[in-house]
C-alpha cells in the first residue's frame, strides 16, 4: 500500500454508474477519496501547500492508481478549511456534516460523540443516530493547532510525528508542563531537555498536556458515548491514552478499512453521492 | 602560522549550535550545526568542523567558551570548556567586536528574542527580553516556510515582493500560523502570505524594544537577521536604521571567544 494512497483492486470503476468523490483540504493534508457504486474505492493524501496545487496532486495520484479520469467523476463535494479551492467541485459541505456523514458510515449509528483531531483545530461534534448535529464546539485560540505542533515538536526533539507517540508511552513517571497554550508547552518542553531530564520523559510530558489541553474542550461539552475519534491526532497512541484515562472513557477503534484522517473526506464523497443520485 | 593564542566560541542555542575560531582579533573559520536533543554531539560537531575549515589541530586550541540558552548542559569535563557567557553579554561583545560603532544589539533566536544596549567597552547597559507569548519566533518561520513549500531564504524573497497587505494576529506564533494557513486556504498570494509573516515577526521584536532605549548604532543578530524583509519591516516600525553583519547568527558565538581574550 503507497503511503500516498490506495485502490480496492476488486472494483472496477468502468462499469460503474455511479463514481463521485469527497475532497477534503485540511491545513496539513489534502485527501481525496472516491466512492464507486457507494463504495470506497480508492483514496488519496498529500501534504496541502498551496491548496489549488495540492487538490490536483491528489486527483493526479487517484488517476495514477486507477485510471480514473476528471471527467469520469460524477460529482465532487469538498470540504475543509481550503474547500473553496476545489475549483471542479459541484458543492461544499462543512466539516462537521462531512465528519458526521464519515462517522456514522464507518462506526455505525451508534456513535453519539465525535472529536475531529486534525491539524489545525480540534471539533467535539454530538449527533444522533440519523446523523443530525445536535451540537458542537470547536476549539478556542490557545488550543489551535495541536495536531500541526506535534510536527514542530517531533522536529525539536529530532523525531519522527509517526513515532513520538509510541515513544510517548514508554515512561510512566514524567514532569507536568503548562497545558493551557501550545507554545508554553513547547518552550517548557525545551526547557526540560536543557535541565537534563530523559528525552522519553519530556516527549511524554508534552503528550499529556496536550492530551489535557484537548480533554478539557471535550468535556466542557461532554461525551455521550459510543465515542469516535478522527484526523491525524487518532493516531498518536500517546495523545489516545491519556486522552482516554483522563475523559475515563473509550473511544471505538480505528477501522483498518479507512484510515482515521479520511473519514471528512469520505463524508463529502458520500454527500456527493446522494447529491448525485437526487439529480 | 605564528603561535598566537587560538580560542573557540562555541554558542548552543534553541536551534542551531554554532562555533568560530578567533585567533589574535581575527576570525579564522565559523561552523554551525542544528542543536536537536544532543547539545553535547552538536558542540564537538561544530568545533570539529571549525576547526577543520581552518586547518588547525585541537592541540593548538587554547580555550574554548560557551554562550546560549544550553550553555550549562555542555559538560565540562569532557570538553574541557573553559567558562560560560551569559547570552545578553556573549550578544552584546560579540556585536561590538564585529562592529565597534554597535550600541545596540537585537538578537532574534530560534525561540527567544532580546535587545541589549551597551557602552564603548561592550559593557551591558540594558536587556529587555520577549514576554512569553512572542516566544518561538525563528521556530515559527521554519514552520511557515515549510507550509508554504519554500526554503527560509525564498520566504524572503517573496515577502519583498508582496503587493497586497493581509495580516496575520498580533499576539503568539500559534495563533499567527492558523491565521497564515487560513489566508493560504482563501487562495492569498504566497507572496503577500509571506509578507504577513514578516511583518508579524518584525512587529513582536518592534513591541519588544520599546521597553529599552534603542542606543545607535542597531544591529541585529541571530538567525532571523538574515531574513531581508524582517529586517525591512523591522526598520519601519522601531524607525531607527539597523544594520545585519556578515555572520548575524555567529554574534553570540564570537562573544563568548571575545570575552575571554579571544580578540586579542
Amino acid at each position: 500500500m503507497s503511503e500516498l494512497g490506495s485502490m480496492n483492486k476488486q472494483m472496477d470503476w468502468k462499469k460503474a454508474n455511479v463514481i463521485v468523490a469527497g475532497v477534503d483540504v485540511g491545513s496539513v493534508t489534502t485527501k481525496v477519496l472516491i466512492l464507486v457504486e457507494g463504495q470506497v474505492y480508492a483514496w488519496s493524501q498529500v501534504r496541502t501547500i498551496a491548496p489549488k496545487e495540492s487538490v490536483f496532486n491528489a486527483i493526479n495520484e487517484v488517476r495514477y492508481q486507477t485510471g480514473l479520469e476528471l471527467q469520469n467523476i460524477q460529482y465532487v463535494v469538498a470540504t475543509g478549511r481550503g474547500s473553496t479551492q476545489v475549483t471542479f467541485a459541484q458543492r461544499t459541505m462543512s466539516e462537521i456534516s462531512c465528519a458526521v456523514a464519515g462517522a456514522l458510515r464507518i462506526w455505525g449509528s451508534s456513535v453519539r460523540t465525535i472529536l475531529d483531531a486534525g491539524g489545525d483545530s480540534c471539533k467535539v461534534i454530538h449527533c444522533t443516530d440519523k446523523g443530525r448535529v445536535t451540537d458542537f464546539l470547536w476549539s478556542d485560540k490557545c488550543a489551535t493547532g495541536i495536531g500541526r505542533s506535534m510536527e514542530t515538536f517531533a522536529d525539536l526533539v529530532k523525531k519522527e510525528v509517526t513515532e513520538i507517540g509510541d515513544i510517548a508511552l514508554q515512561s510512566d513517571q514524567f514532569p507536568k508542563l503548562s497545558d493551557f497554550c501550545v507554545v508554553y508547552a513547547q518552550s517548557e518542553a525545551l526547557d526540560l531537555i536543557r535541565s537534563k531530564v530523559p528525552l522519553k520523559q519530556v516527549i511524554a510530558a508534552y503528550h499529556y498536556a496536550m492530551a489535557k489541553r484537548i480533554s478539557t474542550l471535550v468535556a466542557r461539552s461532554g461525551v455521550k458515548k459510543d465515542f469516535v475519534i478522527i484526523g491525524g491526532l487518532a493516531k498518536n497512541p500517546g495523545i489516545i491514552n491519556w486522552l482516554e484515562s483522563i475523559l475515563k472513557v473509550s473511544r471505538l477503534a480505528p477501522k483498518p478499512e479507512v484510515d482515521p484522517t479520511l473519514i471528512a473526506a469520505l463524508g463529502a464523497a458520500l454527500f456527493a453521492d446522494a447529491f448525485y443520485r437526487r439529480q | 602560522m605564528n603561535n598566537g593564542k587560538i580560542v573557540a566560541g562555541i554558542d548552543a542555542g534553541h536551534l542551531n549550535t554554532k562555533a568560530v575560531l578567533i585567533k589574535d582579533g581575527r576570525i579564522l573559520s565559523y561552523a554551525k550545526a542544528p542543536t536537536a536533543c544532543d547539545v553535547l554531539a552538536a558542540t564537538q560537531n561544530v568545533l570539529n568542523e571549525a576547526l577543520k575549515n581552518a586547518g588547525v589541530s585541537p592541540d593548538r586550541l587554547s580555550g574554548m567558551y560557551i554562550t546560549g540558552v544550553f550553555r550549562n548542559m555542555v559538560e565540562t569535563r569532557t570538553l574541557n570548556v573553559g567558562g560560560t557567557v551569559p547570552e545578553y553579554i556573549a550578544d552584546a561583545k560579540g556585536a561590538l567586536f564585529l562592529d565597534n560603532k554597535a550600541r545596540t544589539v537585537i538578537d532574534i533566536g530560534g525561540n527567544v528574542h532580546m535587545a541589549i544596549s551597551f557602552d564603548e567597552s561592550g559593557n551591558v547597559l540594558d536587556v529587555i527580553e520577549n514576554d512569553k507569548c512572542a516566544e518561538g519566533l525563528g521556530i515559527f518561520y521554519r514552520n511557515m516556510a515549510k507550509v508554504l513549500g519554500v526554503t527560509e531564504e525564498e520566504l524572503s524573497e517573496l515577502a519583498l515582493r508582496a503587493t497586497k497587505r493581509v495580516s496575520v494576529a498580533i499576539q503568539c506564533r500559534l495563533s499567527a500560523e492558523s491565521e497564515a494557513i487560513d489566508l493560504m486556504c482563501q487562495g492569498v498570494e504566497i507572496e503577500d502570505i509571506a509578507d504577513a509573516i514578516a511583518r508579524f515577526i518584525a512587529d513582536r521584536v518592534a513591541a519588544m524594544c520599546t521597553y529599552v532605549a534603542l542606543r545607535k548604532k542597531v544591529v541585529v543578530a541571530g538567525g532571523l537577521a538574515k531574513s531581508q524583509a524582517v529586517i525591512k519591516h523591522l526598520q519601519n516600525m522601531i524607525k531607527e536604521e539597523v544594520s545585519v553583519g556578515d555572520l548575524p547568527e555567529y554574534v553570540g558565538a564570537i562573544g563568548a571567544a571575545v570575552s575571554y581574550g579571544g580578540a586579542k
